[in-house]
């Protein structure tokens, strides 16, 4: 089939066997790739009750269709697992060059399963594969692991690695590639460290097939040059995320002081201009065309970024005004292989438990010499890191504060708040794995745009129509920041595959998949009383800025959520309806 | 007219080498590319390097079959001509030319004067420049 190599890996680390099987042709036509197959062969190979940090539980690397060809902004590869943090679904994508070189090297999947009895990593160079100790490894950090293995198999390897959060477990660990790219959320690490599987090693020599390599240029050409490199996207270039602070401050969206403020009085030190001052280069993914990694440098500490995520949630939202010091952090959370969102978002609660006399952490906002210290203390859950290893939500059933732990299903809020934006707050509460920036983003019509952000009015369509139009874009893969429409992709898609495929499919497709996603959790036993958010939101005033005295009324967002449930054809406990799952195949 | 690779410029994306494997052999495949760019961090630098044919045509003097011919200033290769000796990948200064699958030289014609590595890069990384 054109634009997929039709083969998966399968690689046990209980037994050792590595084998190949063909991809399921029916499952990528309904499910297409990325975020979505993945999801599908998680859904069925790993059922209701399975813990996610057992050996019963799969790592999935899934490319898309798009992956190594000429279609731009189609170099991220999606992992999909169930989630330690709340046995619900689980994924991520992360940039760089692995997705092209799991792809060239053959295979359109690699399907992790089992667990070791001792350090390995899975090395794939072509057809030959094969699982190599990995005692030498354990325990360095990411850039450290990912250098030394280069030494032994050459640049140009990609290389997908956990630091020492995901081998001790920290629910919030991620995994890095290429240095300084991320599959950042929701603890894909400590999955990969349960396995006891140290890195992945991948070089691939191998060609993706289009079924008319020309036409698909053509296609490709006009919707890259006319729709790609134009101003809509082009700030990815220019700024990257960091343009969003002074967007957020100006909105009174930006998190500060775990989220008792939408405005953060130093926000001018941590906004892109002071970013781009310490920029050394910019860097993109393998197909990238935007650009979007500002390679950036402040005293020894290097990055990619700090992305807005950071920059708002570990920045402003912990009280820290200084660019240098959250570079540091940044670095730190890399190197330690953390993601750089949770760790912020825990930190920021604790430090509003100590400062309210609630307990004492003994951190207090704007501590930035405490602060970068923390990420390694937390990946080695050595004293304060032992606690705030249990994320936000963990911690606040400890000790206290859970109507300020801001979180949702145990995943701490990214850098918008919903007091300033109602239909992030529906955003939040219905993402398949917590709250999160990745499954709808309506923070760019309803605050930066032209929407009127505190009304719920027209949220519920447009949070549930950005979801499909999410679930088809990460499946295919296409970057996030390619604003482009479902006409492009299909047209797009249709080049590739030699057969036509029409926007309204693709929407379809993403609907199919995000129901899916529903039905992986409400397996796990996830309803209604799961989609909420902290009692801050309803409750407690944002109390600066433009957005000062606002809250998100808990009667509005029921509203809201239940008009949700309604236009997805989901029962009002969220769970879809057997007519709704008939309609998209799902039954 | 010779293309010019500008490294400051460069943010790694290789959409030239997918560019060029997909014009010339119809399949998206770097390793078939015609030029080769690498964007890599090396002790904590972003470094970016290129190998770009510069028609110094060495190739073209190591050829004892004249499958490969310098002719109205671009290369031009005659696939009947070549026997598969590989003098040419010796000869070439940069690596740049190499064999595909095929063991035939992926040689570099500046696809007649329009190179889709150029027209493909996305921030003026590759760009063509007047000889002499």
């Amino acid at each position: 089939m054109a634009g997929y190599q039709d083969l998966v890996l399968r690689v046990n680390l209980t037994t050792g066997k590595v084998a190949t099987e063909s991809l399921n042709k029916e499952w990528a036509r309904d499910f297409l790739g990325g975020k979505g197959l993945g999801i599908k062969y998680l859904y069925e190979e790993v059922g209701p009750g399975v813990e996610a940090l057992s050996p019963e539980n799969k790592l999935i690397f899934m490319t898309g269709p798009f992956t190594g060809t000429i279609v731009p902004c189609s170099g991220k590869l999606g992992i999909i697992t169930k989630s330690p943090l709340n046995g619900y679904i689980l994924d991520c994508s992360i940039g760089g060059s692995a997705a092209v070189e799991i792809k060239r090297a053959g295979y359109d999947a690699v399907i992790v399963e089992g667990k070791s009895d001792y350090p390995v990593y899975l090395l794939i160079e072509d057809g030959q594969v094969e699982l190599k100790e990995a005692g030498d490894y354990w325990g360095l950090c990411c850039h450290d692991t990912e250098e030394k293995l280069k030494k032994v198999y050459g640049d140009d390897y990609s290389v997908l690695s956990i630091g020492p959060a995901g081998e001790n477990l920290v629910a919030y660990a991620c995994i890095t590639s290429d240095l300084y790219r991320q599959a950042g959320r929701g603890g894909v690490g400590a999955v990969m460290g349960s396995k006891m599987l140290k890195a992945v090693v991948v070089k691939g020599t191998g060609a993706v097939r289009a079924a008319d390599a020309k036409k698909l240029m053509d296609v490709t050409y006009n919707a890259y040059k006319n729709d790609l490199l134009t101003d809509t996207n082009l700030w990815a270039y220019t700024d990257g995320t960091p343009m969003i602070v002074e967007l957020s401050q100006t909105t009174g969206i930006l998190p500060t002081r775990n989220f008792q403020q939408g405005t953060f009085d130093q926000f001018a030190n941590i906004k892109s201009e002071a970013v781009a001052a310490a920029r050394e280069a910019k860097k993109g993914c393998v197909s990238c065309g935007l650009g979007c990694g500002n390679f950036t440098r402040v005293g020894e500490a290097v990055v990619e970024g700090p992305e807005y995520e950071t920059l708002s949630i570990a920045g402003s939202n912990c009280g820290i005004n200084d660019l240098g010091a959250i570079v540091k952090f940044n670095a730190n959370c890399d190197a330690f292989g953390l993601d750089t969102i949770s760790a912020g978002g825990t930190i920021a609660f604790a430090m509003e438990m100590t400062e309210k006399g609630i307990y004492d952490f003994g951190i207090r906002f704007g501590d930035a010499d405490k602060y970068v210290e923390l990420p390694e203390l937390i990946a080695k859950r050595e004293g304060l890191g032992a606690e705030l290893a249990l994320g936000a939500k963990k911690l606040a059933e400890k000790y206290g504060g859970i109507e300020f732990a801001m979180q949702v299903k145990g995943l701490e809020f990214p850098g918008y708040d919903p007091r300033g934006a109602w239909g992030m707050g529906l955003a939040y509460a219905t993402a398949p794995r917590g709250a999160c920036h990745m499954s709808a983003w309506p923070v760019a019509d309803e605050a930066y745009g032209e929407g009127n952000p505190f009304t719920i009015e027209g949220k519920a369509e447009m949070v549930k129509d950005l979801q499909h139009y999410n679930a088809a874009k990460f499946s295919l893969i296409l970057c996030d920041f390619w604003a482009l429409s479902f006409d492009i992709m299909a047209e797009m898609l249709s080049a590739l595959l030699g057969e036509e495929v029409t926007a309204q499919s693709l929407e379809q497709a993403g609907e199919r998949i995000f129901n899916l996603a529903r039905l992986f959790n409400t397996r796990e036993g996830l309803s209604a009383k799961d989609d909420v958010l902290p009692a801050r939101i309803h409750r407690h005033p944002l109390a600066t800025g433009s957005t000062e005295g606002k809250t998100l009324p808990e009667e509005e967002f029921i509203k809201m959520l239940l008009e949700y449930y309604s236009i997805r054809g989901w029962d009002n406990n969220g769970v879809p309806s057997g007519e709704k799952l008939q309609e998209l195949g799902l039954r | 007219m010779q293309i010019k690779y500008l490294p400051e410029k460069c943010i790694g994306c290789r959409l030239c080498e997918m560019a060029c494997s997909g014009v010339k052999e119809g399949v998206f495949n770097p390793s078939l590319a015609r030029l080769q760019v690498a964007s890599r961090y090396k002790a904590y630098k972003l470094v970016n390097e290129a190998k770009i044919c510069d028609s110094c045509q060495s190739c073209v003097r190591a050829c004892s079959t004249g499958a490969i011919k310098f002719e109205e200033g671009r290369l031009v290769f005659v696939k009947d001509d070549c026997v598969k000796c590989g003098a040419c990948f010796e000869a070439c200064p940069t690596g740049v030319l190499r064999p595909g699958g095929d063991e035939f030289p992926l040689l570099c014609d500046g696809c007649q004067g329009d190179p889709y590595c150029v027209k493909w890069c996305p921030h003026g990384a590759l760009i063509l420049e007047e000889v002499g």
